[in-house]
């Protein structure tokens, strides 16, 4: 099936351009993520034994199949926003707490995928908006634990669950990108049968 | 010896007696004691946790020494147990005693009692006190302790782990490393980490696990204290004081943990850290300054004083200006404070062109200009400067901002000039480019002009700027004689002005050749020396060139001052491998005078071309020649040439010629066949590559022919001395080789005229004899025998029985048949002749030298072919072939055929078998009687002399020891035979 993408009704559609660039810089994303994760783990000399998964840090609706592109956009994009605003309080969290000391690979990684967190984001935004056709309401963050533990260990914890979350729905991200054509296409299925009831009836 | 008796029964009483009152009396001591020590009331306890102290205060009473004892209380192992003295506090009335715990308070709960001692006197312990840990089971926690210590570098550090209630301990993790525990209460378990090392900025880790693999962790930091160095304040505002220092070492400790400082009680802004150089300013000089560093492991004290004055630290001269000439400049600087207008200041000025520095100093009260002289026109410069107090001097202030100018253009310098002649009425005159700090500008052109004397006419002629040499033609300029002299003058222009002239007298000379010495470069160039000479009263020139290049060449030249007698060469464009010509020429005002001459490499290699090689063979040996390498492939001198015989795989040095003027070399004792040689020139640096040329040596076929010929030059010089001596002497040779026989005495008339019986066979050449004899039947016919000698082996009598188109006479030989008639001098036996000239009418005549043994015998056999009928004689002679083979000659004798009756009819000579078995010609073994007494001695068979032919010979009667011989003589014996016959009178 050839990928097109068409109009949803009441709005604009998010162009084929649009999608790949977002899906390219997420993973993009997901490889400095990695890197980050691995310098992460070196320089603290944590094995996965400390670093276990202790849960989501961030909360959306849970996705299913019977969301629409819409509101599985905005839950994509309700997500990397809490990501990166947890990212950017564990940066000036470690800095407040461990900074001072000579910038290596480390910090030059972490500075990288805030920035691209951030260009994902707006990627997203766009897609968002494109669907939406109306500016994109930034999600409340309230109820976001931005602060963080006191104890310096459990804040290195933290940190670094913050840095699988980011990878975490950065992948996520790619997966829902990458199958976002299909979703469309089932869409724009469902309109013109509905259309065509309609019509029938009448 | 005598002993006081008694009763044991009062002895026994005495004694329980004494020991009654001894314990009643310690007793009593003792109950006083305890009334004086008394047991330690009111004990507490307050816990630093940090420092991990307790704090253990009491009422002691009047007591100053006493006994502490604290244990883990679960496990009630002593941890401390030790007798202290503490004094009491005169206001409380308490007694206090500190102890530092090894391990962080929190880990397991500890009891604590005390007692009173007086010497060896003791009061009861006080109550148990219990300073309670966080492993108790209200705490059910997971815990771990200390949290977040900084610790200095090279300290001991126990981190204990309470396990969740319920739980397993697991292990306990510092950084990386997994480390041995030990175990403090039911749920508290401790490590202790010694000589800890630096921790990395983000801290230590130190991890416990339990069985549900939840981590519980802290951060523990490991640095140094603050350690300054290198501290001292300035002024660069002549109000204001700056400091700065150093810091010795990394504290390792960064961030909110980081070193803190104050200057003179006033905190300095954080810098970076990383930066080891720290700065701190105070806005009014105040003469004293004590800096304090502090970090959470210590503080470092450092302080500095000095007078304003001396630590003068000038600023950068601002806004540096210039006002430019041609040949020099004024630069011009601002200052940032004003203050500095009264400062006595020494600054220096660094010039800076095309990468080399020129430092000035210059000094005075609030300096703010410089003048620059000795620049060059049209040139680029860069200048800076700096200042500092001239008195009381501290340190130069910082470099000014570089300011680059460029000087103002003025005329060229007047061109280096020389020439260059052909050796004709050519040549060129040359001058070096104007470079930038002569030309002063952009050269616009060059301006030449030729000044005959003698015509007193002037040649211009206006070149480019990127023109360096101007051809010469002195038949053009004037008509030249040895002393007509042209002079060049050669003028550079440029937009400001013609250059001053520069000349050079052109004066063709017959200059006679100077000898060539040679140069020998060294690092720094050719070292070229020579005598002074008083005529070179401008100077010397030295010019050098490629000696390859015979007419205009491109050279180069220095012109050196008059007295000087050496100078060392040198140019960048030397090329290794190149020979160079350096010639000296003195200056004079008639021109210039070539006074030496060098050549020189700066560099020799080996040959780079081959010689072209030439053989050619002289006998057995190879002259090898070869031309000479061109002077421009030599590359350097050549001390000779190597001769290699490269006819194996591997070159072998057979010769060398060394280079002096022989270019050939002559290998001798070669054997026949191919051989390459290979010949390399070499010089200094070694051998070319060589030139290879191949010759195959072959007989000499002319000397060969030129001695065959001698050799029969000489044999035909002996044949015919020989034979000219022996028909001199041939009267002796007869005598002594062919005497004369003397004739038999014969009864009767044998007087008939014999003559030479020639047989003409018919023409088919058949003999077809006829016998008419009755009574005997085996009297045989005459056989034809083939006209040759009777060579052994019969084949040239079967190749010559073919010829049989002639009728020719038939004659026997023996050796050497006489052509001539064959005078019948010795007739045979008597009845052979008759029986010859009766059977056929035919007269066969043989003559020979016989032997005096042998004898003319015709063997026939009466009955036919029985071997009992050959003669015994025959069998004497007989050379092989078996008894019945025969060897002797037997014309008339058949080969034991079997039919009587044999008619030669057949025109086809006789065959081998049939000569064969014949036995060949053989007289002198066969004929054995001279006369028919002999004959019928024989038994009555004289079959030959009843043969109905009779046949003629001449042969020469040789021994039978030389029979073989004879057969074998050749031609020329028989030309010597013919010779002797022929000398018969």
């Amino acid at each position: 099936m050839a990928f097109r993408l068409t109009r949803v009704i009441g709005g604009p559609e998010p162009n084929r351009s649009t999608v790949s660039r977002a899906t390219a810089i997420a993973e993009q994303l997901s490889q400095e993520c990695s890197i980050l994760l691995e310098l992460y783990r070196k320089k603290e000399s944590l094995t996965t034994d400390v670093l276990m998964d202790d849960g989501r840090l961030v909360s959306v609706p849970p996705t299913s199949s019977q969301l629409d592109i819409r509101d599985t956009l905005w839950c994509l994009h309700s997500a990397l926003l809490q990501c990166r605003s947890l990212l950017e309080r564990a940066i000036a969290r470690e800095e407040e707490e461990l900074g001072g000391g000579k910038k290596g690979d480390y910090e030059t990684q972490r500075k990288m995928v805030k920035e691209r967190l951030s260009l994902l984001l707006s990627n997203v935004g766009e897609l968002l908006k494109a669907v939406d056709g109306a500016p994109v309401l930034s999600p409340s963050l309230e109820g976001l634990e931005l602060n963080g533990p006191t104890i310096l260990f459990e804040l290195k914890l933290w940190v670094y669950r913050i840095f699988k979350e980011v990878d975490y729905w950065t992948k996520t991200t790619i997966t829902t990108l990458q199958g976002l054509p299909s979703v469309m296409a089932k869409e724009h299925t469902r309109t013109a049968r509905v259309r065509s009831t309609r019509s029938t009836r009448r | 010896m005598p002993r006081s008796s008694s009763s044991p029964k009062s002895k026994s009483l005495c004694c329980r007696v004494w020991l009654t009152c001894a314990l009643l009396g310690l007793s009593a001591a003792h109950t006083l004691a305890k009334d004086v020590l008394g047991v330690p009331q009111q004990v507490s306890l307050s816990a630093n946790m940090v420092a991990q102290q307790l704090s253990i205060s009491w009422l002691g009473g009047a007591a100053t020494t006493f006994d502490l004892m604290i244990l883990r209380t679960e496990l009630n192992e002593t941890v401390f147990y030790e007798t202290v003295s503490v004094t009491m506090n005169q206001v409380s009335g308490l007694h206090q005693w500190n102890w530092t715990s090894l391990d962080p308070l929190e880990c397991t709960s500890l009891s604590i009692k005390v007692r009173s001692r007086d010497g060896q006197v003791t009061s009861e312990w006080s109550n148990t006190q219990i300073f309670q840990g966080n492993d108790l089971p209200s705490n059910e926690n997971f815990q771990l302790y200390p949290q977040e210590r900084i610790m200095p570098v090279g300290s001991n550090a126990t981190f204990c782990c309470i396990v969740k209630e319920g739980q397993l301990f697991r292990s306990i993790q510092y950084g990386s490393r997994i480390t041995t525990t030990t175990r403090l209460s039911r749920r508290s378990y401790a490590t202790t980490v010694v000589n800890q090392g630096p921790s990395s900025s983000w801290g230590t880790n130190v991890v416990c696990f339990d069985s549900l693999k939840e981590p519980q962790g802290t951060v523990v930091f490991v640095g140094y204290p603050p350690l300054l160095s290198d501290f001292v304040c300035e002024t660069y505002d002549l109000t204001s004081a700056l400091c700065q220092w150093n810091e010795a070492r990394d504290t390792k400790l960064y961030g909110k943990r980081g070193t803190r400082f104050t200057l003179n009680k006033r905190d300095c802004p954080k810098g970076r850290q990383q930066q080891r150089q720290k700065k701190c300013s105070v806005a009014q000089w105040e003469g004293n300054w004590t800096l304090i560093a502090e970090n959470p492991l210590g503080q470092y004290i450092i302080t500095d004083s000095a007078e304003l004055s001396h630590r003068v630290h000038p600023v950068a001269p601002v806004n540096v200006s210039a006002v430019i000439h041609a040949w020099n400049a004024t630069v011009l600087w601002q200052w940032t404070y004003s203050s500095y207008s009264s400062l006595a200041l020494v600054c220096q000025v660094e010039l800076s062109c095309h990468g080399s520095k020129t430092n000035y100093t210059v000094s005075g009260e609030g300096l703010q200009s410089v003048v620059l002289s000795d620049l060059y026109p049209y040139e680029d410069y860069s200048v800076q400067i700096r200042c500092g107090a001239q008195q009381n001097f501290w340190k130069w202030g910082n470099w000014s901002e570089a300011f680059t100018f460029k000087t103002n253009p003025y005329v060229p310098d007047a061109p280096d000039v020389w020439m260059w002649l052909n050796g004709d009425s050519t040549g060129q005159i040359v001058w070096k480019p104007l470079t930038q700090r002569q030309s002063h500008d952009q050269i616009t052109g060059y301006e030449v002009t030729f000044w005959s004397t003698e015509e007193n006419l002037q040649h211009t002629h206006i070149f480019s700027p990127d023109t360096t040499a101007a051809p010469i033609n002195l038949t053009q300029i004037a008509p030249f004689s040895s002393d007509t002299k042209v002079i060049a003058t050669v003028i550079a222009k440029n937009t400001e002005g013609p250059s001053q002239p520069a000349n050079v007298v052109i004066r063709l000379t017959d200059a006679e050749p100077v000898a060539v010495s040679r140069a020998v470069y060294t690092d720094k160039g050719f070292p070229l020396f020579w005598q002074s000479n008083d005529n070179a009263t401008c100077g010397y020139v030295v010019e050098w060139h490629n000696t390859v290049c015979t007419r205009n060449c491109p050279v180069d030249w220095i012109k050196l001052d008059a007295g000087t007698t050496d100078v060392l060469v040198e140019s960048a464009n030397f090329q290794p491998g190149v020979r160079y010509t350096f010639s000296l020429f003195s200056c004079t005002s008639e021109g210039r005078e070539l006074l030496q001459h060098w050549q020189g490499y700066v560099q020799e290699l080996v040959p780079s071309s081959s010689v072209i090689l030439s053989t050619s063979q002289q006998g057995s040996d190879v002259l090898l020649t070869w031309g000479e390498i061109p002077l421009v492939s030599r590359r350097g001198f050549l001390l000779g040439y190597n001769i290699y015989n490269s006819s194996d795989s591997e070159l072998k040095l057979i010769g060398n010629v060394p280079d002096k003027g022989s270019r050939s070399y002559i290998v001798t004792g070669l054997k026949e066949g191919s051989h390459k040689f290979t010949v390399k020139a070499y010089t200094s640096a070694g051998e070319d590559t060589g030139a290879t040329s191949s010759v195959t040596v072959e007989t000499n076929m002319d000397w060969l022919i030129l001695e065959i010929l001698t050799s029969l030059g000489i044999t035909a010089f002996f044949l015919i001395i020989v034979t000219f001596i022996c028909y001199k002497k041939r009267k002796w040779v007869k005598k002594a080789f062919y005497p004369d026989i003397p004739e038999p005495k014969l009864p009767g008339d044998w007087s008939r005229t014999q003559g030479p019986l020639d047989v003409k066979p018919s023409s088919n050449s058949i003999i077809h004899i006829v016998d008419k004899s009755d009574h005997d039947p085996s009297k045989e016919m005459l056989v034809a025998i083939p006209e040759e000698d009777e060579d052994e082996d019969g084949q040239s009598m079967e190749d010559e029985s073919v010829d049989t188109d002639e009728p020719t006479s038939l004659r026997y030989y023996n050796q050497v048949v006489d052509e001539r008639p064959i005078r019948p001098r010795y007739p045979d036996s008597s009845a052979s002749s008759a029986s010859s000239l009766d059977s056929v009418r035919t007269d066969v005549t043989y003559t020979g030298i016989q032997t005096s043994g042998s004898s003319l015998v015709f063997q026939l056999d009466p009955a036919g072919s029985s071997d009992d009928h050959q003669p015994h004689a025959d069998l004497s002679v007989s050379c092989g072939g078996g008894g019945g083979g025969g060897g002797g000659y037997r014309p008339q004798m058949q080969p034991r055929a079997q039919n009587d009756d044999i008619i030669l009819a057949s025109p086809e000579p006789l065959d081998e078998p049939l000569v064969a078995s014949a036995g060949g010609y053989k007289p002198q073994s066969s004929w054995h009687l001279d006369s028919p007494v002999e004959a019928e001695e024989s038994g009555g068979r004289a079959p030959s002399l009843g043969s109905p032919t009779s046949v003629a010979s001449t042969q020469f009667l040789l021994p039978d020891g030389e029979e073989h011989a004879e057969a074998k003589r050749s031609s020329a014996t028989t030309w010597f035979t013919n010779l002797l016959s022929s000398a018969k009178p």
